[in-house]
């Protein structure tokens, strides 16, 4: 080969690997500029547990003294939603059941795939009417097959001046573990 | 791997497809000047992507519009960057356009056979301006407000169907949630997807008829791939270069203030519409609106006939300079109108400080659902220096201007009120030549008042000398928040020099002889006990001719509480802005 179809020979590789290259940088570039707001939910989710606050949710002198539970709204004093600064509003809503000054709040939403519990009156239990799962009044799971891989979320509770108040939370579903959402 | 290309090149012919895409026949071999459309196209499929990208995060309703887009700007990883990218891409396609524009124009590709795709082209021309306009409301700030109710009212000139097309593009005889719905739609949906479609035909057109070879051929024949592709490429990175360049030095794309149809702004399209703006002073809204396109319609409809000639061709390169030289001059005399327009940069300056505003108070409360505009009409600071504006400026100026940084057309004819109650504001007070000057006293009956005749003017030096303090111990009264309070030592001192004699003239006048300071008594002239505090300046505000003030003596002065001409709300909102800072 002589060294002018090898010089020509270079150049045109040399060419070629420039256009793809710079074919790939322009083609690139658009998603590469939007790729960082794309998965800034993810950053911001990453490595910052922010404390949970406490809502006040009901009187405690609501609450059935046999220990049956009652549904309550949890209404946040200051809820951000992206752009949009609320306040007072609702964020959820929690079975509440009393022993004496004691209250133990369990989180609605059923640990298996977030569905809404109801409470059983009749059969004194708790039931998820989307897979079946069924719980305890102290709410253990109650079959052996349950759906639910986990009893359901009881959050942290106290009782100031006659009011019930709770530090309300979302959890990883489908785990067997309480892992709070961040 | 060659297995699983060759599995796919079997089931799909793909390597053809390539091979046709790619190879071919580019005449007279690659050449610089055929860049522009494969730019155009790089800077559509941008905005395609990055506009996508951008709709994960937009919210079009009048209460979430700009929100969103200041959660995007300022909250998002990076969300300024991805708007900054879409934004100037957006300005690069429209010189893009003329770029690729003129090149058809001047090497005569727009003739036959290639008419209709010159057609095609201008057409794409059109939606790529309906692209930047309905774009340009969408962030839903002040600018993009104005400047786009301007342009929906000039569609109401087209003749029978004017105002329906205006209604259907609004949403409605107002603007509101469905204005903005209607132009998200239009401009992520409707528009790209014509705008697709035509780019389709477009390039079909062109492989059909190849490409237009301007004569003299340079080179020898070559393919698109990779000669003119490479060119291709190096052009496409040199618009993404400077994209991304103007993105980071203007830190992204503009943010005004939030829209606010109470809230006048001076409306102005984006610079690529100036010319047009600056047109409509000369010529009626019928044919900026109707005739002029009409007539570029025509025009460019039987330009490939007209070019069919030597001459009819230049005539037609001679209109497009005309049209552009034409622009490029209306363009530059509207920059200059407004540049030496005192009140434009003064309304400018205003949108800046409303948008920082706006900022601040986001910060530090977030935005409630009833939006962002919502925290500025409620903020005091604004309602305070727009309550100065309306109520006080016609006689009264707040740092030379009307509080908000616009000029007063009215001879000012009472005080200037920035550092309202400082010590340096009343220095200057109990100086004669200020005290009967314009900026305080010199236009109103008080020029020729006792204060000014039989006081100020006959001190002697040493008894000028003692006046500062005296404005210190007033000012000290004020209790202004920018200002220290005196010790009470020396406040104490300084009292006493307001009661003794130092300041006594030969015809026996002091302070305290006019003036009261903690007293029950009401002299002649303003009670000075609480000078400037918040208690006397509403007290005064409210009304100037109680008996405490200059009762009977009041020139012109409204009395804005006692012939209800504020709420109390308005007066207090007023009185502490003009106590909140230092005069500039």
């Amino acid at each position: 080969m002589s060294t002018d179809e090898e010089h020509s020979k270079d150049r045109r590789k040399f060419i070629r690997v420039a256009t793809i290259g710079a074919s790939a940088v322009c083609g690139l570039f658009p998603l590469v500029s939007g790729i960082p707001a794309v998965f800034d939910p993810v950053k911001k989710g990453a490595g910052k547990k922010s404390s949970v606050p406490w809502s006040r949710v009901a009187p405690l002198a609501s609450l059935p003294e046999d220990g049956s539970p009652a549904k309550f709204e949890v209404i946040q004093e200051k809820v951000v939603d992206a752009w949009t600064t609320y306040k007072d509003i609702p964020v959820g809503a929690v079975y509440l059941t009393r022993t004496n000054n004691e209250v133990v709040a369990f989180n609605l939403k059923c640990p298996h795939l977030g569905c809404a519990i109801d409470y059983r009156k009749q059969t004194k239990d708790y039931f998820c009417p989307c897979h079946n799962s069924s719980f305890a009044l102290d709410g253990s799971v109650t079959t052996e097959n349950s759906p639910s891989p986990r009893p359901m979320d009881t959050m942290e509770t106290k009782v100031e001046k006659g009011q019930v108040w709770i530090r309300f939370e979302h959890f990883r579903p489908n785990v067997a573990d309480k892992i709070p959402l961040s | 791997m060659k297995l699983i290309f060759d599995w796919l090149d079997d089931r799909s012919g793909y390597r053809n497809l390539l091979h046709e895409v790619l190879y071919e026949k580019v005449p007279g071999g690659a050449r610089w000047r055929y860049v522009w459309g494969s730019c155009l196209t790089f800077a559509f499929f941008t905005q395609v992507v990055t506009g996508t990208l951008l709709w994960m995060f937009y919210s079009p309703s009048t209460q979430t519009a700009w929100e969103s887009v200041y959660y995007l700007q300022y909250q998002v990883w990076g969300g300024w960057f991805l708007r900054g990218v879409h934004h100037y891409m957006a300005q690069a396609m429209i010189v893009l356009l003329v770029l690729h524009l003129m090149q058809v124009v001047i090497d005569g590709a727009y003739r036959a056979p290639r008419e209709l795709n010159f057609w095609f082209g201008a057409m794409m021309m059109g939606v790529t301006l309906a692209l930047s306009l309905t774009g340009y409301l969408l962030p839903w700030d002040q600018k993009g407000y104005w400047a786009t109710a301007v342009a929906t009212n000039l569609m109401a000139e087209v003749p029978w169907i004017g105002t329906a097309i205006q209604k259907i593009v609004v949403g409605g005889v107002e603007y509101g949630h469905h204005t903005l719905t209607r132009f998200f739609a239009l401009h992520a949906g409707v528009l790209p997807a014509m705008l697709v479609g035509l780019v389709f035909v477009h390039i079909y057109l062109f492989r059909k008829h190849g490409i237009h070879v301007k004569e003299p051929r340079p080179k020898k024949d070559s393919y698109f791939w990779p000669d003119q592709i490479l060119k291709d490429a190096i052009a496409c990175l040199a618009v993404l270069f400077a994209v991304v360049a103007l993105t980071v030095y203007f830190n992204g794309a503009p943010l005004g203030p939030p829209a606010d149809p109470a809230n006048e702004f001076p409306a102005r399209p984006e610079w690529y519409f100036l010319f047009l703006f600056q047109l409509l002073k000369y010529v009626p809204a019928f044919w900026g609106a109707v005739i002029i396109p009409a007539f570029l319609v025509l025009w460019i409809f039987l330009q490939p006939f007209i070019g069919a000639s030597r001459p009819g061709h230049q005539l037609n390169i001679g209109f497009w300079w005309t049209l552009i030289a034409g622009s490029v001059a209306l363009t530059l005399l509207a920059f200059s109108e407004d540049r030496s327009n005192l009140r434009h940069a003064a309304a400018l300056k205003e949108a800046d400080w409303q948008a920082k505003r706006v900022l601040s108070i986001v910060q530090e409360e977030g935005i409630p659902p009833a939006g962002a505009v919502s925290l500025l009409r409620k903020d005091r600071e604004n309602r305070g220096r727009n309550l100065f504006a309306a109520q006080c400026a016609s006689c009264h100026r707040y740092n030379g201007h009307d509080g908000r940084g616009y000029p007063v057309d009215d001879t000012q004819s009472a005080p200037e009120l920035a550092g309202f109650a400082s010590v340096e504001w009343i220095t200057k007070l109990l100086d004669h030549e200020h005290y009967i000057s314009d900026e305080y006293f010199g236009g109103t009956d008080f020029k020729n008042g006792t204060m000014a005749r039989k006081v100020l003017f006959k001190y002697t030096s040493e008894e000028k000398e003692l006046l500062p303090r005296i404005a210190v111990l007033l000012s000290d009264m004020a209790k202004l928040p920018y200002q220290d309070s005196l010790p009470e030592k020396e406040r104490e001192e300084l009292l006493a020099l307001f009661y003794n004699d130092d300041l006594v003239f030969q015809d026996g006048l002091a302070c305290i002889d006019c003036h009261d300071i903690d007293s029950e008594e009401e002299g002649y002239a303003p009670d000075l006990t609480g000078y400037g505090s918040d208690e006397w300046t509403v007290a005064f505000i409210k009304n100037p001719e109680d008996e405490r003030f200059y009762g009977e003596e009041n020139d012109r002065m409204p009395c804005y509480g006692r012939d209800s001409k504020l709420t109390d709300e308005e007066i207090q909102i007023l009185s502490d802005w003009i106590r909140a800072s230092p005069a500039n």
